[in-house]
């Protein structure tokens, strides 16, 4: 038996743990550069917040005035989860941190009421880390992840959602639609459609060898999960990085080449440091530098260029490939809104693959070095200057809650009663 | 030559201690940080200077704590987070200022006045 526990509006319930005045509010978060909302309370979606809604377009609305509006804090998010996790395993022997805010979990082997043990296990996680959470639960991943959806989608059910027995599945899957299911979306609903299926029955029932064709085998993977026989294990460790791209839209257009440099060595030695925590190498480096595409008024451009060269995880040798990169496409003229570096051919690392390439091995130590500064004093104590110092390109921040559990000078105050 | 010290490989005398090397006292693991219910908390004000909880001191709540008569807790009200004494007035939890400045406060969720959390313990960083 799996169960699948959703944290509520992740991103507003981590504000609101930490600060009370938000409790009866509606409470918006903006994604990186305060650009549009990627999470929403209750309170924010009944005033019209739609997901992806620009800030700047609704921020002066009349309607809006009470609202909370904050700049993601993914310190906190991130620490907010690892709790969240630590509290599950307190209750289950095994689960899987499908994202950030989901987490599957493993019910076998309970004799108790699993209806009992769910709601204790949201009791714990809401009276530990103030999350509200909703729970489903069934025979296989698929079915819990519907149940999780059905849990948070009818208020009646009071966070929680059982499909354990067919009888129960049958009712909901004859009312619901098949863009409910899991890994159906958008794209794959109207060719569904089409076919005649509109509910998660007619799926159920469809002709193998008709979704084998539009969907290959995991659709009919799909379908024999639905019926309750499970296909997807749970996986406890993340399977293993193909790429990691680290990119920013800049608070303000960048449009000298200093300012640009500054913003390309500054990500490639995150990915750099990212790489060298998951003991990974990287081959093969993309830089890509981006004009808005919003804006009739000015050019686009937007170029990209890639090189391959003997793995490595070394910041500065990352740092001079990337730097070379970028004055390859790099023209003055331009207002550039975005820019980022992808890394690709990720290994796990071995620093002598090759008998010609001498890495610099007191190059290899400072990187080394940087990272158990830059963990124990906080990320970015230690740079290289071709970093800068002011990053006038900065992502804009402007409401950023305090991290208030990763940061000893940004704690929660409480005044004395 | 390394720059940290090896006290298991010392280079003339064998040292007698080289079994038994417990390195330096882990203070997050004695107030149990890393533990999803653990949170500091600054203190801001002096009204609880009585059970010798100063301006500026950080207090380790616990979020899975059991309140108890007697107990520091944090707490929500009205829209602030305070630090209170917990007291049980028949049955049910008040919060008691700490030098009788501000009335006492009955729990009561539905008004929201609730407990955070438990205080677990104290850490002063000057003294």
């Amino acid at each position: 038996m799996f169960g699948l526990i959703d944290c509520n509006s992740f991103y507003c319930s981590c504000q609101k743990a930490f600060d009370p005045r938000l409790k009866h509010r509606p409470v918006v978060v903006l994604s990186n550069n305060d650009g549009c909302a990627i999470a929403r309370t209750k309170e924010a979606k009944d005033l019209g917040i739609k997901m992806g809604d620009a800030w700047h377009l609704i921020r002066n609305m009349r309607k809006l005035e009470h609202v909370a509006w904050f700049s993601s804090n993914y310190p906190l998010y991130a620490d907010m989860s690892r709790r969240v996790y630590e509290v599950l395993l307190d209750y289950v022997p095994r689960v899987e941190a499908y994202s950030i805010d989901e987490m599957f979990l493993d019910l076998s082997g309970f004799h108790e009421d699993l209806s009992v043990v769910c709601e204790q296990i949201r009791t714990a996680v809401d009276q530990i880390t103030k999350i509200p959470t909703c729970v489903g639960w069934g025979p296989t991943k698929s079915i819990a992840k519907l149940a999780n959806y059905i849990a948070k989608d009818r208020p009646e059910l009071e966070g929680l959602c059982d499909l354990s027995a067919s009888n129960v599945r049958e009712k909901y899957y004859r009312n619901l639609p098949v863009s409910e299911v899991w890994g159906i979306g958008r794209r794959l609903a109207p060719r569904l459609h089409d076919a005649g299926i509109r509910t998660i029955q007619n799926f159920v029932d469809a002709d193998e060898a008709f979704i084998r064709k539009i969907m290959s085998v995991t659709g009919v993977r799909l379908q024999a999960e639905l019926r309750g026989e499970n296909c997807l294990p749970l996986s406890e460790a993340p399977s293993q990085r193909k790429g990691m791209v680290c990119s920013r839209s800049f608070g303000s257009m960048v449009t000298d080449y200093t300012s640009m440099r500054e913003a390309i060595c500054t990500f490639t030695s995150r990915a750099a440091e990212k790489l060298r925590a998951e003991d990974l190498e990287c081959g093969h480096l993309t830089v890509f530098i981006q004009t808005s595409p919003h804006r009739r008024q000015d050019e686009w451009y937007a170029p990209q260029v890639s090189l391959s060269f003997p793995p490595t995880n070394n910041t500065f040798s990352l740092v001079k490939h990337a730097t070379r990169l970028l004055h390859a496409i790099w023209k003055d003229g331009f207002r550039y809104i975005k820019a980022g570096v992808g890394l690709n051919e990720l290994a796990p690392s071995n620093r002598q693959h090759s008998l010609f390439v001498q890495e610099d091995e007191q190059k290899s130590r400072a990187s080394d070095v940087m990272d158990v500064i830059n963990r124990k004093f906080g990320q970015g104590t230690l740079n290289l200057l071709g970093a800068g110092i002011q990053k006038k390109w900065a992502p804009r921040q402007n409401m950023r809650s305090p991290r208030y559990t990763t940061d000893i000078n940004e704690i929660m105050v409480a005044t004395t009663f | 030559m390394t720059t940290s010290y090896a006290g298991d490989r010392t280079t003339g005398f064998a040292s007698p201690a080289s079994d038994v090397i417990e390195g330096p006292i882990d203070l997050s693991e004695v107030l149990s940080l890393s533990k999803p219910n653990r949170y500091p908390v600054r203190v801001s004000g002096t009204s609880f200077s009585s059970r010798c909880v100063m301006n500026g001191d950080v207090l380790i709540a616990d979020t899975a704590g059991v309140p108890a008569s007697g107990q520091l807790v944090i707490a929500s009200a009205s829209g602030q987070i305070i630090l209170a004494e917990l007291r049980n007035d028949h049955g049910r939890w008040l919060l008691i200022s700490g030098n009788g400045s501000s009335q006492p406060l009955y729990v009561d969720p539905a008004r929201d006045v609730e407990i955070w959390g438990t205080v677990t313990a104290l850490v002063r960083t000057e003294v």
